[in-house]
C-alpha cells in the first residue's frame, strides 16, 4: 500500500518510513505542504499521514485539499498540538485518526491496520491460536466451540494487539502505551502488564496450552502465529 | 462589618447622642430662658411703674397714703405700691409665695424701694410661676419633635449621600476581589467614581491584577510552549528506538539495554504529557459538554484500575449511598481524576489493605470519599501535596514524578470540585470530592 508520509520533522519523517517500509508499505516523504500538494495533486494514496504543524501549510488546509484529489486515501493526522479543538476539526473535516506526538510507532501500525480492516470490511477477523480461536470483530474467544468468557476487557485488548502485531516482540512499554495510553498518571514504570499477562494464562491454561504466548525474557511478550 | 453599615451605625448613634443630651438639657435651658425673660418682662414693668410715678406723683397709685395693689383676673400678675417702714435699698427678683385673695400662689417677685418725697416705698411686681412653667411644656415637646424630624432627615441624607459616594467602592470589591476568579479575572472596566481614593485603589488593583495575569500567563505560555517543543524529539528518539529495536542483527542483550533507554524515555513523555495536560486544563481548551453518572463513572475506573487492587490484594469497597449525574463535565478529566485519587489509594496503601469508595449526599452538597488504610501523610507535608514536582519523603520509594495530585488539583478546580483532605500518618488518608451545584444534574 502507498503511503505518503507529510512531516516537516526530517528525523522523525526518515523513522515513519524506515518502519513502515520494514512493514510492507510503500513510502513517499514530503518536508513541506507546497511539495505535498503537489504530490497528492498527481498520485493517488492508500494512507496519507499528515502533521498538522508545518512550516509553510496550514495541515487543515493541506487536509481538504488532498481530500479533493484523493478521496479515497485514509487520513491520520500527526501532530504534537494536541489541542481537542483540533482534533474535532481534523476528524469533522474527513480524517480517520488522530495521534498525538509522541506516539509509538507500533501504535500508529495499529491504527492503520484498524482503518484498512475498516475501509475494507475484512470479514476474516478470527485468529486461530493453538486449540482457541479469537474472533477479533466480536471480541470473543472460543475454545472448542465454548466462550472463555472470563476474560475482561484489558486483557482481550491486550491479546488482540500481540495479534496484530504477531511473531514480533512487543515491549512492556509498547502494550502500556496501547492499553492505558489515555491516561494521565503519575507511574512511569508499571508492570501491571505482567500481571494481565499472569491472569490471560491463568484463565486460558484452565482449558488448554497457551504456548503461542511467549515471554520474551527481559523484554516483552510474542504470539506466535505459523503463517 | 460593612464600611456603609459602620458609616450608618456611627452616624445614627452620634446624632441620637446629641439628641438625648439636648433634650435632656432643654427642661434647664427652657427655665433659664424663661427666667430671663420674666425678669426681663418685671423690670420693664418696675420701670413703667416708676415712670408713671415720677410723671405723675405717688397719688396716681396711693390716694390717702392708702397701699395699692392690683392684679388681673387669673392673678397671672400682681402690682403692689406701699409703705416700707425699713430702711433698706432693695432691688432683687426671687421666688416667693404669696396669698392673693384665697389662693395662694407662688410667684416671680422684683421687690424694688424707691423714695418719694423723702418717704420709702417698696414696690413689688409679681408673675406667677405656673404661667411660666405653662409654656416649658410645649416648648419642649416642639423643640423635641422638630429635633426628631431633624435628625430623621439627616440620617436619611447622610446615608444616600454615603450610599452614593461610596458605590465605587462596592463595585471594586464586587467585581474586583470578590468576584474575580483566580487566576482567571476577566475583563479590565475603569470605575465611575471621582473620588481620588477609589480611583487610585481601582488603578492599584488593575495594576496588581495584571502584574498577577501576566506572570501566569508567561507560566502558562512557557510550560505549554516547552512541551510542545519537547514532544517532537521525543518523538523522534521513540521511534529511533523502535525501529532499531525491530532491527534482526540487534543482539537481545542490546534490546535490553535499548528498552531501559524506552523507560527513560517513556518517563520524559509522561512527564511532558501531564504538564501539556495541566496548562491545557488552565488555558481552558477542554470542553464541558458531557454528562455522566458518578456510579458508571466509578465503574469505569474500576474496570481499569482493578488490576493494581489484585495485585495488591486491596479490598476495595465502593458504596454508592445516593447516586446522581454530573452534566456540563468533561468525562476524560473527570475519569483522570478518580483514577489518579484511587490510584494513589493503591499505591500508598499497605498490602492487603482497604480502600472504599462512597458517594453520598452530605447536607445539599453532593460529595464523593476516597478513604484508604495507607501510610497517610504527615500534617507538615499537608499543605505541599498539590504543589508540582513535590516529592513527599514517604512517596519516594513510589515511580512517581509528583504530578498525580496537581493534576488532579487542576482538573477540580477547572470543574469547581472542592477537594478536603484529611490523614494521619501510618493510618490512611481521606479524600473528599465536594461537587458544585451547577455540575449536579
Amino acid at each position: 500500500m502507498n503511503v505518503l508520509i507529510i512531516e516537516d520533522e526530517k528525523a522523525l519523517a526518515r523513522e515513519l518510513e524506515i518502519f513502515l517500509s520494514n512493514s510492507n508499505y510503500i513510502c513517499e516523504v514530503c518536508y513541506d505542504g507546497s511539495s505535498a500538494s503537489e504530490k497528492v495533486g498527481v498520485n493517488l494514496y492508500d494512507f496519507i499521514l499528515i502533521d498538522l504543524g508545518l512550516p509553510d501549510y496550514d495541515g487543515l488546509d493541506l487536509l481538504k485539499e488532498a481530500k479533493k484529489s484523493n478521496p479515497d486515501a485514509a487520513y491520520v493526522i500527526l501532530t504534537a498540538r494536541a489541542e481537542i479543538n483540533d482534533r474535532i476539526k481534523g476528524l469533522d473535516m474527513g480524517a480517520d485518526d488522530y495521534l498525538a506526538k509522541p506516539f509509538s510507532l507500533l501504535e500508529l501500525q495499529s491504527r492503520m491496520q484498524a482503518i484498512t480492516r475498516r475501509k475494507f470490511g475484512l470479514k476474516n477477523n478470527v485468529i486461530v491460536l493453538g486449540e482457541f480461536s479469537v474472533n477479533l470483530t466480536d471480541r470473543l474467544i472460543t475454545h472448542s466451540a465454548a466462550e472463555v468468557s472470563a476474560i475482561t476487557k484489558k486483557e482481550f485488548d491486550l491479546i488482540a494487539y500481540l495479534i496484530l502485531h504477531k511473531n514480533r516482540t512487543v515491549t512492556r512499554n509498547q502494550l502500556s502505551e496501547h492499553i492505558w495510553g489515555s491516561i494521565i498518571n503519575d507511574d512511569y514504570d508499571s508492570n501491571y502488564i505482567d500481571a494481565h499477562i499472569k491472569n490471560i494464562r491463568k484463565k486460558l491454561t484452565a482449558f488448554a496450552p497457551v504456548e503461542w504466548l511467549e515471554t520474551v525474557r527481559g523484554l516483552g511478550y510474542k504470539i506466535k502465529i505459523n503463517t | 462589618m460593612k464600611l456603609r453599615t459602620k458609616l450608618t451605625f456611627f452616624n445614627a448613634i452620634s446624632k441620637l447622642v446629641i439628641v438625648t443630651l439636648f433634650v435632656a438639657l432643654l427642661p434647664s435651658l427652657i427655665k433659664n430662658i424663661n427666667r430671663n425673660y420674666t425678669d426681663s418682662r418685671l423690670r420693664k414693668q418696675r420701670d413703667q411703674v416708676l415712670q408713671t410715678i415720677k410723671q405723675n406723683g405717688i397719688k396716681y397709685y396711693m390716694e390717702d397714703g392708702n397701699s395699692y395693689a392690683g392684679y388681673t383676673p387669673i392673678k397671672d400678675v400682681y402690682v403692689s405700691i406701699d409703705r416700707d417702714t425699713l430702711n433698706e435699698d432693695l432691688d432683687d427678683i426671687k421666688n416667693e409665695v404669696r396669698k392673693v385673695e384665697a389662693d395662694t400662689i407662688q410667684y416671680r417677685i422684683l421687690s424694688n424701694n424707691f423714695r418719694v418725697d423723702k418717704k420709702n416705698y417698696l414696690l413689688e411686681i409679681g408673675i406667677s410661676l405656673d404661667t411660666v412653667n405653662e409654656r416649658t411644656g410645649p416648648l419642649q415637646n416642639i423643640a423635641f419633635l422638630v429635633l426628631l424630624v431633624m435628625v430623621i432627615l439627616t440620617i436619611a441624607a447622610d446615608q444616600l449621600y454615603s450610599d452614593y459616594i461610596l458605590r465605587p467602592l462596592g463595585f471594586i470589591i464586587k467585581t474586583k476581589l470578590v468576584g474575580s476568579k483566580f487566576p482567571n479575572f476577566g475583563t479590565y472596566k475603569k470605575v465611575e467614581t471621582s473620588t481620588d481614593d477609589f480611583l487610585l485603589l481601582d488603578v492599584s488593583i488593575h495594576q496588581m491584577v495584571q502584574t498577577i495575569e501576566s506572570a501566569f500567563q508567561k507560566e502558562r505560555e512557557f510550560i505549554s510552549n516547552a512541551s510542545h517543543e519537547l514532544m517532537t524529539p521525543i518523538s523522534i528518539l521513540q521511534s529511533k528506538i523502535e525501529n532499531m529495536f525491530e532491527e534482526e542483527d540487534v543482539a537481545d542483550e542490546l534490546k535490553v539495554r535499548l528498552l531501559e533507554m524506552q523507560r527513560i524515555l517513556n518517563r520524559l513523555k509522561s512527564i511532558t504529557k501531564t504538564l501539556l495536560l495541566i496548562s491545557q486544563i488552565e488555558n481552558d481548551q477542554f470542553l464541558k459538554e458531557d454528562n455522566i453518572r458518578i456510579s458508571s463513572l466509578l465503574q469505569e475506573v474500576y474496570d481499569e484500575i482493578s488490576i493494581r487492587l489484585q495485585d495488591k490484594n486491596i479490598n476495595y469497597e465502593v458504596n454508592i449511598k445516593d447516586d446522581f449525574t454530573l452534566v456540563n463535565v468533561n468525562k476524560f478529566l473527570l475519569f483522570n481524576l478518580l483514577f489518579n485519587l484511587i490510584n494513589n489509594a493503591i499505591k500508598y496503601n499497605k498490602e492487603s489493605g482497604t480502600i472504599s469508595v462512597e458517594a453520598v449526599k452530605e447536607n445539599t452538597a453532593y460529595v464523593v470519599k476516597i478513604v484508604d488504610t495507607g501510610i497517610g501523610i504527615s500534617s507538615d507535608d499537608l499543605p505541599f501535596i498539590f504543589n508540582r514536582f513535590k516529592k513527599l519523603r514517604q512517596s519516594l520509594q513510589q515511580d512517581s514524578f509528583g504530578l498525580g495530585l496537581p493534576i488532579v488539583k487542576s482538573i477540580a478546580e477547572f470543574h469547581h470540585i472542592k477537594i478536603e483532605v484529611e490523614s494521619l500518618k501510618d493510618v490512611g488518608s481521606t479524600f473528599k470530592l465536594v461537587f458544585a451545584g451547577t455540575t449536579i444534574g
